[in-house]
Parts: structure tokens; C-alpha cells; sequence
């Protein structure tokens, strides 16, 4: 088997007479499962991996001492008050459930679209997805005034004859990101099975052979299996798609439902889904730009990879702008005087400052990403990305918080402001993200081995597939 | 006697034996009829447990009295009504009324006699004192009592003037001393207003609606002669430093200094003269004058002139040097009799029995006194400090106090004894009005306290001093009745006796006043440097309730600060001295200084600093502020600036702004706000709290529809309506009525077991009202129109709250009642955030939690058993005390009555409303008050396009302003 060697290591040239290579370098079967398959089997524990999973593990610590706090003192641990009921935990859940977004769109819909350069990075789109899902699930369960009776919204037959009320949105939310977080589970495990074969088939010792062989399900790579295999990887991508529109689209109609000005507003599913999209690409570009510099991933992820995310980063900014700017004419062009209040508070108010970070981090510097050098430079994206980061949660805190701040009746306005214990929250919740992120990039396969080699540059036509 | 089983025993002596066994065993169940409180540990037979009773008492406060009906639960008193045959009440209550139920069960009440020796503080018995006394006091007979002082604090009481008549007969060279900080019957004779009858109103610096003994009888008379549909209305001007309950609802407020207040009343005498020899209103001549106070004055004047025969012109204590002028106006305008009249004081006021607190301080420093009973009161606080009490006190060998507490004086005196609460203990008072009242204890005391009147009987060396046989006593001589008990029994029963006269129309104290005549320079409303102004508290009074955490929560009327206090400056007057709310001052006067934090208040006069009394307790106990048990004083203690030559105000005060900021706990606009929502804030306002005036609502025939949401298109709703049956409860709050004064809210907590949350929480916006009362400032800062507003729940029919609820822990009963099921609750919170009026409340933490400490379950005792107690994590909100419709509908189906009678269901927020603005009751009922109030051209709801359908409607204000002052703000 040979391949196409390139002159030089950038791919990310528009030659309209040659598709450019998803790899680079002379990349062979051999070379890419190794490349993959070696960041897992170094025996020596990487010692700036180590750092940072201790790092994050003990903010991972701070997260559940604070969670224990808030149970066992109360919701008063919080900065929460009167009028502003959801503040910080909200907050952090839809910015969560934002970056759980990512993932799936990465390897459902581009998959289904057959965009062949999400294989290098769909494994671990998917697993930030699935453990930024569980970094927001936590925060509605521990924010509830009463959490020992949170199974009371489950819908079950039960002795004290009560039912819950499907009226409200917080009940289609607890189904919607559960839905979510299961489908985004399988999706993500089912796509692991080959790739965890062949850590399995790698291993030299006892302990990694039967842990590999127990989560590999017995693959053997049988033509019959492959069969089977990808018709149930294609099914469950046409599931997971409408998934990728609908949780953001709920959780927003959280805040569309309610009369509140500021949050009854008919734009919410499709500006949420937009904002999520732009979130989770963000954090796509955070964590891949270190980890494929650290675990020497740069030949697998490539620049143009990265590129095609900052062009979908650039894209979603434009929606998110537009979707400010309409905001503000639908409140205008309402003539309601509270909905027109509510966002001259959010740009003029007390909490002006908050609004116009944001404008600046989601709309102003993506824009950067409009000249080819910040989409190929990768400490510039990371920037940026960073910067979208910090604008998205405040896009959240801009909609969740002003708006509760005041609202119709004057004499209920008030300030909000976080405790230590919001903060540590928040920070604590990052600690659970990095530390789940750092424990799959040393133990599970970073890169889906089995797709690349697919999209390998080849001589001959295979299977039917064009090369890419 | 024989052995019991002797042989000898024969059948007859047997029979004897038994006999005398059977009548002894009878004769010990024979006992005198025991007179004792005891709560129903064990139950009764006669009395269903559970039952509520009702008992008629009174309470006192520095002389002035209000009959109150106690409900009792199984022998502990709950919740505190006004008694409606009081006249002085009507039914209703002031806020400290209400709040003496969790003052009875404080658990910082003194318990214990102490005794002082050298630094020890000892406990003793009262055996000990009751030793302690009959050697002291007997001794102290022999001299005749010389050297022996007694300091109270004001009672009109009957039965303690009697016992100071004997002491004073027993000890000749004794003298009886009185002092009360808020003074506020000070001048005999007292004046009375007949506010019902009264078509002009002016009060200067007089709080006659909100701080004054009649307070609540006025708001009541006042609010009858506010009906706009009746076609006519009174005017109320109130020419004040600080805005009041009065000033607020007045037509017309003219924010004066209190020094130029005086100057307003010598000038308008001094005008009415001129006008009345000149026989015309000139009130034209001044309307373009560009000093604002000039055109008042002469507006007000000819107001007067032409409503002569109907006005009342009030003026506020302190002001006793131009009370004369005022005497003289009301003389010219009033009608005696029927706007004023005078009452005679008890005639131990008048006798020169009762002297002031000076004398005896400069006896004390002298070192004259050597033997000084403190009955109540709090001196070491708050007598006047160019007297210097601490140190005459530590002067005067052998000092007794008798308090509620183990206050600053207790702390220094000799012996310090524990007070019986009023609920706990007899007594009697006239009060303000000279009526006859009984206080009857509705539990043992808790703490085996005495009264005063107990106390001096036991000084005397009285045989029978218990409270109620001395209380009796005192009755049969004042009444002889000639019923006898049963006279007295209906005495007691009723609370009060009001002996039928017409208006004493007292001839000897009607003195024509010879008001001095008026100076040269007396002319023009200017003066400069500050000025300080003393003003007792909405919700301390003088401080005596710094331990009651419902009162420290309570939210000021005007200011609606908590939990502390602050000097109330004008935004002018605050921007040259470059001061903002929250800044601490330094407030420097008469050589003292004193530092607290300063707010901006719209509506207070220009140069004049405001600050409350009652603050700054360092021995009111775990709550106000206390030294021994390590806890902090809440707020600053104005009595540290408050000297005998000017208690209420002075000139001559300078003002030096620090450099740190102190948090004000204030439940409404917590930070400076910014121009945005300042703007919005005055526009929302006006449609929040719909006014017009009197001559437009007559005028206009526009809206003729009684449909509260008549404003708006019908709307249709997403959900599918709720099938509501009837009755359909519903409650209309009229806001013309409305005075703002907070009954309302420790009424609605004291029904609802609602907790109290601290400094720290309010800080955080948690405070946990079920009902609350919004102000908006609309206008210019200077004199701004100062609108109030309760809001409880609305109990909206398509109730946003019962939409977003995920378990449906809030939904509607069938009566339309918008239910909360605390036991449902899992504490999303979502309904509050969906709630337009933000009426829910979220128990953030456990605020029960200090019944835990065995030292507080006494505190549990305050509770209603009839609601629940809530957890925490759950949402909680107003009912329509839904606990008090159950009874009535139980009520009414034992009875065999289909309907519930109108007026059978009150709200405790209605109850207790002085100037009875809320009216509860069956909408679907068209007989019913609150739908005719629903009716009224005035309804309307809050939010109308929201199509929320609210229970709960409002009355707009109408105001009644004096054309000439148009351009003035008016209400």
C-alpha cells in the first residue's frame, strides 16, 4: 500500500486540480493506530498530563465539596435572591448543554453530510460532548431547593397518586438532555468498538487485554460485522441528528415558555441551537489545539481540520449576531415598553458591562476568523476560542440573569451577585470536564483509528468510496 | 385506734371507719377556687383542644392604650386582634400591637431576679428580693422615705396611680418621677381631631395617621372622608421634614426643615390675622410667587378661611412653642366640638404628683437619692445624655429595676427584677382618650415576672397584691358597680368600659390661647446650616422593641430599611456634602459626635437630617444587639446626640462624611440606581399605582364599566381555562386608603408562621413577607409623590406560576385560590421566575433552624398550629389565609348555611388594616363588599395584557388638590 506524500505540511491550500489529504505525512494504516494507539500504551505516566489531572481533580474535589455544602446547608449558599430565582447553576447548565453540542453535530450530521474531515476529531468531539452533558446535568439536580425528592418529575406510577405536570418546560428538559446524553453515550461507545478491538489486540499485558476485550464486545473485524456494524453507526447517526436541534432547541423554550420579557421571545430554539453549535466548536478548538500539539496528534488533526472548525465557528458568529440584532428590532418594533426596558438594561443597565464582553467575545473577534492566517494559526484560534468561551457564558448570564433582574414590577429589582460558592461551582465544574477529557485522552483511543484509515490518501478506488 | 385487720373489728366500727373515709375523700376534692393560667398540657373537658378562644386585653404603650382581642390556642396566645369596640381602634392595629405575641415568647426575657454585688451579677429569688425589701423598705418607712425616688414610665393606669397615692402617703419624703423618651402625650390638655368631620387637614411636623396615640382611629375617620364615588372628599397639606405616614397620603406635602415648620405656623397665624381683618383670600395675589413655601402658606390660608368650621390644624410634638399659634388657628377655623376638642388627663397628671426625670438626675448626681425603683422604661438608653444618668445612677446606692429585660439600666442597678409581659399580667390604663380599659393576662407569666403594680404592692407590704385583686380593687372604686361581679366579669370580658358622653367638652381647658405676638423678623423661610431631627420609629418606637425580630425585619414605610437605621438626607443636601446612601457620617452636634450610615431619601427636607431613635441597643438581647452575649448593636443609637433642650430637633448640626460604606438592608431598591431604571421606574410607576384627581374622576364618564380588566382587550389564553366554582374568593386593595404602614405585614406573618431571615438575608433580597408594600418616588427628587402599594398574591386565575411548575406543587383550588403545596415542593424555583409580581418566597435555608436550641422552643409557642411550618427548599406565598376561609366554611356548614356570609372570611392583612383598605370576600357574590368594590370605576388590575385575571385588584388613588397649588406636586 502506498500513499501520496506531500511536500510540505500544510494542507490547508485550495488546489482546485487536488483535493487536499486529511493527513499528512506518509501515513500508513500502521503509522496512524500507532500514533493513536501509543499516546494510551506509554508506560510512563506523561508528566504534564499528570499536572493537569491533578489539577483538575482537585477542582473536580472542590466541585462535589461544594455540591455537599449546598445539600446539606441550602440554596442560600448561592448568590441566588429575589427576583433572580436561576443565577450561576442555570447559567453553567445551558452553557454545558451548549458544548455538549459539538460533539454530535461533529459526528452525526457531518457524517451523514459525509464530511470526511470530522474523522480526526469526531472521538473526541463526541467525548467532550458526553462529558460536558454530565457537567450540566449535575447543575439542575443540586440547584433544586430539594433534591432528596428530584424523582418525584419522573413520570411513574406511584403510591402518592401524583403525576408530573407536562405543561411545564422543565419536565420536557428532563427528558430532552437525558434523551440526549443516552443517544450521545451509545453514538460515542458504538463508534469505539473497532478501536478499542485494536487496543485490545495491541496490549501486553494481562490487565489492559481484558479491559479493552471486555469494552471491545468480543469485535473480531469480520466482514459481517463491519456490515452490521456501520448500518447501526448510520441509523444511530439519523438519530442522534434531530437530537443535535431539539435539546437546545427544549432548553431554551425553558426560558421562550416563561412570560418573563427578556425570555418570552418565539427566536429562542434556533438562536440557542446556533449559540450551541458556535459554543461547542469553540471547545473543540480549546481542548484539540494543546492535545494534538502534546499527544502528537498534528498529522492526524491537521490544520485544515481546525480551519473547517473556525470557518463553522465564523458561521455560527454570524447567526448569533444576527439573532442579537433581531432581538433588539423585535423589542423595539414590539412597542412593548417591557420588552424595549429590557434591553436597553441589558446594554445600558448595571449590568451593561456584561452585554458588551459579550458582543465583543461572540461577535467582534470571531470575526478575526474572516482572514485565513487566524484560521490556521493555532494559538490565534485558541484565543479566540477562549474568548467565545468566556462570551457564550456570559450570553447566558446576560439572558438568564438581567433579564430576571428586573422585570415588571420595579420595586422587585435587584442585584445579583455570586457567592464564593457560585464560583467554586463553576470552576469545579471545569475540574470534573478536564479531568474526565485528560482520563480519555490517556486511556481511549483520541482518535477515531478505524475512520482515518478510511479517509487515508490511497491509489486505488476502494469500496466505492471517491478518496477524500 | 385499732390495728386495721383486728379481730376486734366489728361490723359497726367498720361501718364508722368507712364513713369518715368516704367524707374525708370528699372534702379533699373540695378546694377555693385556684386562679391559675396554665396551658393545656392535658386536655380539658370543657373546651374542644384545638379551638381558638378569643380574650379581650390591652396594650399600652408610653401612656397611650389599644384594646386588643388575644387569640388563645390551647392556652397560649397566637395572634393579637383590635378590639372593635375600642374607639380608639376600631378593630385594627398598629404594628407593635402585633408583633407583641413573639415579644411575649421572647426567650431573652429576663427570667431571673439579680442582684449586684460590686462586678457580680448574682440570681436570686424573688423570696430574696421580697427579704431584700421588707428590711429595706421598712427601714426607709421609718425615715419617712427620704432619699427614696421612684422613676416610671408613663401609664395611665388607674390602679398604679392608686398605689402611688399610698406610696406617697406611706414614704411622705418620697417623690415619683416619670420619663418617657417619645412623650407623646405631653401637653395637657390633650387634643382630639375629628378627623371624620374635618374637610381641610393641615399637619405640621404631625404625624396624625402614622405616630400618634389616635393613629389608627384617625386613619380609619380620614379614609371614610376619602371615597371619591361619594363626590367629595377631604384635603390633607402636610408641611413636614421628613416624609411621614401622612405626609404621604397628604394631597399636598411641603418638605420644611422642622425649625421652618415652626416659622410656617407663626407665619400663617400671623397671615390669618391679616386676612381676617382684610376679609378676602389673596391666595390669587401669591399663585405666581416663585417661593414655593410662600404660595403653600397662602393656599393653605385660604383654604382654611373658606372651609372655616371644618379643618383641623395639627401640630406634631416638639413643637410646643408655637402649639399656642396653632391653638389659636384651629380656635379660628376649627369648630369646637366637632373638628377638636380637648380630653382632661387623669388627675394624677395635672396634681404635681408626677415630675419630670430632670429633678431627679440632678438630685441623684448630688447624691440626694439614695434608694431608686425603676419601673420599666430604659433609662441608661434613652433619657436625655446632657443628664448623664449612667453616672448619676452609679451614684445612688441602692438602685431596682423592673424590666421586660436585662437592659442597660438592669445591667447597672442593684437589683434587677423581671416584668410581667402585658399578655401575661393584670392591669388597667385610660389611655390617651381617658377610656377605661382592662389589661387581662391571656397565659401565666413565663418567666414568673411581676408587674408594676404588683411590685409596689409588695413594697407597700399589701396583703393581697396579686395584679388582679389590685386591679379590681380599683375598679370597684371607680365604678362602684352595683352589679358586683358580674359588672366586673363584663368588664373584663369586654376589655373596656366606655362611659357614654358627648365630647368632653371640658370648659376649663378650654382657655382661649394667647399666642405671643409675632417678631419682626419672623418673615421669610431661610436658614442656614443643618439641622438634626430626632424621630421616634415605625418599627422600635423608642427602641423598647429592638428584640423582636419582626419588628427589626419590617420593612419602614417610607424608607423600607431593615434592620438598622440611617440619617435621611435630601438628594440636594446629600449632593453638596457629596454623601450617598450607604456613606457612614460623622454627625457632630452640641459637642458630641456620632457616626451612621446616611441615605437619600426624595421628599426630605432640604438641610435637615433625620435619624431614627431606638437604634444602637447594646442589652436588648440576641436580636436588637447585646454586649454579653457577643452580639453586635443593630444600627446607631441617636440618643448619644438627643439632649433635655431639644429632643425632637435643633439647628447648629454639622455633617462629615467618612470614608466607608455601610450596607443598608433595604427591601427595595438595595443600590444607587442608574438614570435608565430611575426613568423607567417613575413612568412604570404611574401605571403600577393609577391616580387621577378628584375633579376628574367626577368629570369623567368615560369608563363607566366595573370590569377591573376593562382597560385591555379580552385575551384569549393558550391553556384550557380552569373550570372555578364559587364562592370565588377575591380581595380589593384600595389604594386611596392606604396609608403604607406595615400592619399589614406583621399581621400576614404572625397568622403564617413566616420566619424571619436576618440583616445578611434581607442584604441578599430573601425576606420572606408573604405580603409586601411597594414605594415608588415619581416626581422630582426634591418632593416627589410618594406612592405606596401592598402586593399580596394575586392568585391570578390563569396563573403563570401553575404553568411552569414541573410536579404541580402550585395549582388552583376550586375557588380560584392559587393553592401551594409545600409538601409537594421540590424547590425549582421556576414559578417564581414566571411570577410577574415576584409575590413567591423561596426558603433559601432553613429558617427555623434556631428552634433546634433548646433555649428558643419557647418560641414555637408564637406559631399558628393552624399553618405549616415550612421547610426547607420549598416555595411558600400568600394564601388568602386559606386556614381562615376553612374555618369559616366549617363555621358556616355546621350552622346549616349554604353560603359563607360576606364579612365571615377576613384576612388577617384586612383585620388589622387601620384605614380598612382591603376587602376580602365572594366575587360571585354581587351583595358582597368586595365585589362592589370590584364594581367601582376605580378597579383595576395589575398587568392587565398579560391576561393573568387576578384575584386581587386595586382602587386607583384619586387626590383632592388644591387648584392653586397645581403646579405643585400633588397625590
Amino acid at each position: 500500500m502506498t500513499t501520496l506524500a506531500l511536500m510540505h505540511d500544510d494542507n490547508t491550500a485550495n488546489d482546485p486540480q487536488r483535493r487536499a489529504p486529511l493527513v499528512i505525512g506518509p501515513q500508513t494504516d500502521e503509522t496512524v493506530t500507532d500514533s493513536v494507539c501509543r499516546v494510551t500504551e506509554e508506560v510512563r505516566t506523561p508528566r504534564a498530563w499528570f499536572v493537569a489531572l491533578v489539577v483538575s481533580a482537585a477542582l473536580t474535589a472542590v466541585f462535589f465539596g461544594t455540591i455537599g455544602y449546598l445539600i446539606t446547608t441550602g440554596i442560600g449558599v448561592l448568590g441566588n435572591n429575589r427576583p433572580v430565582m436561576w443565577a450561576f447553576p442555570i447559567v453553567n447548565f445551558v452553557f454545558w448543554i451548549g458544548i455538549g453540542h459539538a460533539g454530535t453535530l461533529i459526528s452525526a450530521i457531518l457524517f451523514l453530510f459525509r464530511q470526511q474531515w470530522r474523522t480526526a476529531i469526531n472521538r473526541s468531539a463526541e467525548a467532550m460532548t458526553i462529558f460536558a452533558v454530565i457537567c450540566a446535568l449535575i447543575f439542575p439536580g443540586i440547584h433544586m431547593g430539594r433534591i432528596w425528592v428530584a424523582y418525584w418529575m419522573a413520570p411513574y406510577p406511584n403510591q402518592m397518586a401524583l403525576w408530573p405536570n407536562f405543561r411545564s418546560p422543565l419536565m420536557w428538559d428532563v427528558f430532552a438532555v437525558n434523551t440526549y446524553f443516552l443517544v450521545s453515550a451509545m453514538f460515542w461507545y458504538l463508534g469505539m468498538i473497532p478501536d478499542l478491538a485494536t487496543l485490545r489486540d495491541r496490549a501486553t499485558s494481562r490487565l489492559r487485554h481484558s479491559i479493552y476485550g471486555l469494552l471491545a464486545l468480543g469485535w473480531n473485524g469480520s466482514a459481517r460485522q463491519w456490515q452490521v456494524y456501520e448500518r447501526a453507526y448510520l441509523l444511530l447517526a439519523a438519530l442522534a441528528t434531530p437530537l443535535v436541534v431539539s435539546v437546545h432547541s427544549v432548553v431554551s423554550t425553558d426560558f421562550a415558555v416563561a412570560q418573563l420579557p427578556g425570555w418570552h421571545t418565539t427566536i429562542f430554539p434556533p438562536y440557542f441551537v446556533a449559540g450551541a453549535i458556535f459554543s461547542g466548536f469553540a471547545m473543540v478548538v480549546t481542548l484539540m489545539v494543546p492535545a494534538r500539539a502534546y499527544f502528537g496528534l498534528k498529522h492526524l488533526v491537521t490544520l485544515r481540520h481546525l480551519d473547517n472548525v473556525n470557518k463553522i465557528m465564523l458561521a455560527t458568529s454570524c447567526i448569533v449576531a444576527y439573532s442579537y440584532a433581531i432581538e433588539l428590532f423585535i423589542a423595539w418594533y414590539s412597542g412593548h415598553s417591557h420588552e424595549r426596558f429590557v434591553h436597553l438594561n441589558r446594554a445600558f443597565g448595571p449590568y451593561a458591562w456584561t452585554y458588551w464582553l459579550m458582543v465583543a467575545c461572540n461577535v467582534l473577534l470571531p470575526q478575526l476568523f474572516w482572514l485565513k492566517r487566524c484560521r490556521t494559526t493555532p494559538w490565534i484560534m485558541f484565543l479566540i476560542a477562549l474568548a467565545v468561551n468566556v462570551g457564550m457564558w456570559l450570553e447566558r448570564f446576560v439572558i438568564i440573569v438581567v433579564s430576571l433582574s428586573r422585570d415588571y414590577l420595579p420595586a422587585n429589582w435587584a442585584m445579583y451577585y455570586p457567592t464564593l460558592i457560585d464560583v467554586l461551582m463553576l470552576l469545579g465544574s471545569f475540574g470534573l470536564f478536564f479531568t474526565l477529557f485528560l482520563l480519555f485522552c490517556r486511556y481511549l483511543p483520541m482518535v477515531a483509528i478505524w475512520e482515518v484509515k478510511h479517509v487515508l490518501p490511497r491509489e486505488e478506488v476502494n469500496h466505492g468510496r471517491t478518496r477524500a | 385506734m385499732l390495728p386495721p385487720y383486728s379481730s376486734q373489728l366489728n361490723r359497726r366500727r367498720w361501718l364508722e371507719l368507712m364513713g369518715a373515709s368516704l367524707a374525708l375523700a370528699g372534702i379533699s376534692s373540695c378546694r377555693w377556687q385556684k386562679r391559675e393560667l396554665l396551658p393545656a398540657a392535658q386536655q380539658t373537658t370543657d373546651h374542644p383542644p384545638g379551638e381558638p378562644q378569643r380574650f379581650a386585653t390591652t396594650m399600652e404603650l408610653a401612656g397611650a392604650a389599644w384594646g386588643l382581642l388575644v387569640t388563645c390556642v390551647d392556652g397560649r396566645p397566637i395572634k393579637v386582634e383590635g378590639n372593635p369596640k375600642d374607639p380608639a381602634s376600631l378593630g385594627a392595629t398598629h404594628v407593635y400591637a402585633q408583633a407583641a405575641v413573639l415579644g411575649l415568647y421572647d426567650p431573652d426575657r429576663s427570667k431571673n431576679v439579680y442582684w449586684r454585688h460590686g462586678l457580680q451579677e448574682l440570681a436570686r429569688s424573688w423570696d430574696d428580693f421580697g427579704q431584700f425589701a421588707q428590711v429595706h423598705f421598712g427601714e426607709l418607712r421609718k425615715t419617712g422615705g427620704e432619699g427614696f425616688r421612684v422613676l416610671s414610665e408613663a401609664s395611665s393606669s388607674p390602679t398604679l396611680a392608686a398605689l402611688r397615692r399610698r406610696l406617697l402617703a406611706a414614704f411622705p419624703k418620697a417623690a415619683w418621677h416619670e420619663y418617657e423618651p417619645i412623650a407623646w402625650q405631653q401637653s395637657a390638655p390633650r387634643v382630639h381631631y375629628g378627623l371624620d368631620k374635618a374637610d381641610v387637614v393641615l399637619c405640621l411636623d404631625a404625624d396624625l395617621l402614622g405616630m400618634h396615640p389616635m393613629a389608627l382611629r384617625y386613619a380609619r375617620d380620614f379614609a371614610q372622608r376619602r371615597d371619591p364615588d361619594r363626590g367629595s372628599m377631604c384635603r390633607l397639606y402636610a408641611v413636614e421634614s421628613s416624609p411621614t405616614i401622612t405626609g404621604i397620603v397628604a394631597d399636598h406635602r411641603l418638605p420644611l426643615r422642622s425649625g421652618l415648620v415652626q416659622q410656617f405656623a407663626r407665619r400663617l397665624y400671623a397671615e390669618a390675622q391679616r386676612a381676617a381683618s382684610a376679609g378676602q383670600n389673596r391666595s390669587a395675589l401669591w399663585q405666581s410667587h416663585e417661593d414655593p413655601t410662600e404660595r403653600f402658606l397662602h393656599a393653605v390660608l385660604d383654604d382654611l378661611r373658606s372651609h372655616a368650621g371644618k379643618c383641623v390644624i395639627a401640630v406634631g410634638p416638639g413643637h410646643q412653642s408655637v402649639s399656642q399659634y396653632v391653638a389659636a388657628l384651629n380656635e379660628q377655623f376649627g369648630t369646637f366640638g366637632q373638628t377638636f376638642w380637648y380630653h382632661r388627663a387623669e388627675e394624677a397628671e395635672t396634681t404635681g404628683q408626677v415630675r419630670p426625670i430632670g429633678e431627679l438626675v440632678s438630685e441623684m448626681h448630688s447624691g440626694k437619692v439614695g434608694t431608686l425603683l425603676i419601673l420599666g422604661g430604659n433609662p441608661v438608653y434613652n433619657a436625655p445624655v446632657d443628664l448623664e444618668f449612667r453616672k448619676a445612677l452609679e451614684n445612688t446606692p441602692t438602685s431596682i429595676h423592673l424590666s421586660l429585660y436585662r437592659d442597660e439600666t438592669s445591667r447597672l442597678c442593684t437589683w434587677h427584677l423581671p416584668q410581667s409581659h402585658f399578655l401575661e399580667s393584670w392591669g388597667d390604663t385610660t389611655g390617651f382618650d381617658g377610656i377605661y380599659r382592662i389589661i387581662q393576662p391571656t397565659i401565666e407569666p413565663l418567666w414568673g415576672g411581676k408587674s408594676a403594680i404588683e411590685l409596689l404592692a409588695m413594697i407597700l407590704g399589701e396583703a393581697d397584691a396579686s395584679g388582679r385583686e389590685l386591679v379590681k380593687a380599683e375598679f370597684q372604686r371607680r365604678f362602684q358597680p352595683t352589679a358586683g361581679e358580674a359588672s366586673w366579669r363584663q368588664a373584663v370580658h369586654d376589655g373596656l368600659i366606655v362611659v357614654t358622653q358627648p365630647h368632653p367638652k371640658d370648659a376649663e381647658f378650654r382657655r382661649r390661647p394667647t399666642p405671643p405676638p409675632m417678631q419682626a423678623e419672623d418673615g421669610s423661610f431661610d436658614r442656614p446650616g443643618l439641622e438634626i431631627v430626632f424621630r421616634p420609629d415605625y418599627r422600635l418606637f423608642d427602641g423598647r422593641f429592638a428584640n423582636n425580630a419582626w419588628l427589626q425585619e419590617l420593612p419602614d414605610p417610607i424608607t423600607k430599611l431593615t434592620w438598622g437605621s440611617a440619617a435621611l438626607i435630601s438628594p440636594a443636601t446629600a449632593a453638596k456634602l457629596g454623601v450617598s446612601t450607604g456613606t457612614l457620617v460623622m454627625l457632630s452636634y452640641q459637642g458630641r459626635q456620632w457616626g451612621l450610615p446616611a441615605m437619600v431619601l426624595p421628599g426630605q427636607a432640604d438641610d435637615s437630617v433625620a435619624v431614627a431613635l431606638g437604634y444602637g441597643r447594646s442589652s436588648a438581647g440576641k436580636v436588637g444587639g447585646c454586649e454579653a452575649c457577643d452580639r453586635p448593636s443593630v444600627g446607631a443609637n441617636s440618643y448619644f446626640l438627643r439632649t433635655s433642650r431639644a429632643p425632637y430637633f435643633d439647628d447648629g448640626l454639622s455633617l462629615q462624611p467618612l470614608a466607608a460604606v455601610e450596607p443598608l438592608a433595604t427591601t427595595q431598591d438595595h443600590f444607587p440606581i442608574d438614570a435608565l431604571g430611575t426613568k423607567t421606574q417613575q413612568k412604570w410607576a404611574k401605571d403600577l399605582v393609577r391616580q387621577t384627581t378628584l375633579a376628574n374622576y367626577l368629570d369623567s364618564q368615560s369608563r363607566q364599566s366595573g370590569d377591573a380588566t376593562a382597560d385591555h382587550e379580552p385575551a384569549a389564553s393558550l391553556w384550557q381555562e380552569p373550570q372555578l366554582g364559587t364562592p370565588r374568593w377575591g380581595m380589593v386593595i384600595d389604594l386611596n386608603k392606604c396609608t403604607g404602614c406595615g400592619a399589614c405585614i406583621i399581621a400576614c406573618q404572625a397568622e403564617n408562621n413566616i420566619p424571619v431571615v436576618g440583616k445578611e438575608q434581607v442584604l441578599r433580597r430573601r425576606e420572606m413577607h408573604w405580603l409586601r408594600i411597594d414605594r415608588y418616588f415619581v416626581g422630582q427628587p426634591n418632593n416627589p409623590l410618594i406612592l405606596v402599594q401592598p402586593v399580596p398574591c394575586m392568585h391570578c386565575e390563569l396563573a403563570p406560576c401553575e404553568q411552569v411548575c414541573p410536579v404541580a406543587a402550585t395549582v388552583h383550588s376550586r375557588e380560584g385560590l392559587n393553592d401551594m403545596v409545600y409538601n409537594r415542593c421540590v424547590g425549582t424555583r421556576y414559578c417564581s421566575n414566571n411570577c410577574p409580581f415576584k409575590v413567591r418566597r423561596f426558603n433559601f435555608f432553613n429558617y427555623h433552624k434556631h428552634f433546634e436550641d433548646p433555649d428558643h422552643e419557647v418560641l414555637k409557642m408564637a406559631h399558628n398550629p393552624q399553618v405549616t411550618v415550612r421547610s426547607r427548599g420549598v416555595m411558600e406565598k400568600c394564601t388568602y389565609c386559606v386556614q381562615r376561609i376553612q374555618a369559616a366554611k366549617i363555621e358556616a356548614k355546621s350552622r346549616g348555611q349554604m353560603m359563607i356570609p360576606d364579612g365571615a372570611v377576613q384576612t388577617a392583612c384586612q383585620q388589622v388594616c387601620p384605614s380598612g383598605a382591603i376587602i376580602f370576600g365572594d366575587l360571585s357574590d354581587p351583595q358582597s363588599a368586595v365585589s362592589a368594590a370590584r364594581r367601582s370605576r376605580r378597579a383595576y388590575v395589575l398587568l392587565t395584557e398579560l391576561n393573568l385575571r387576578p384575584r386581587t385588584a386595586y382602587l386607583g388613588r384619586v387626590s383632592n388638590p388644591n387648584p392653586i397649588l397645581a403646579d405643585q406636586p400633588s397625590t
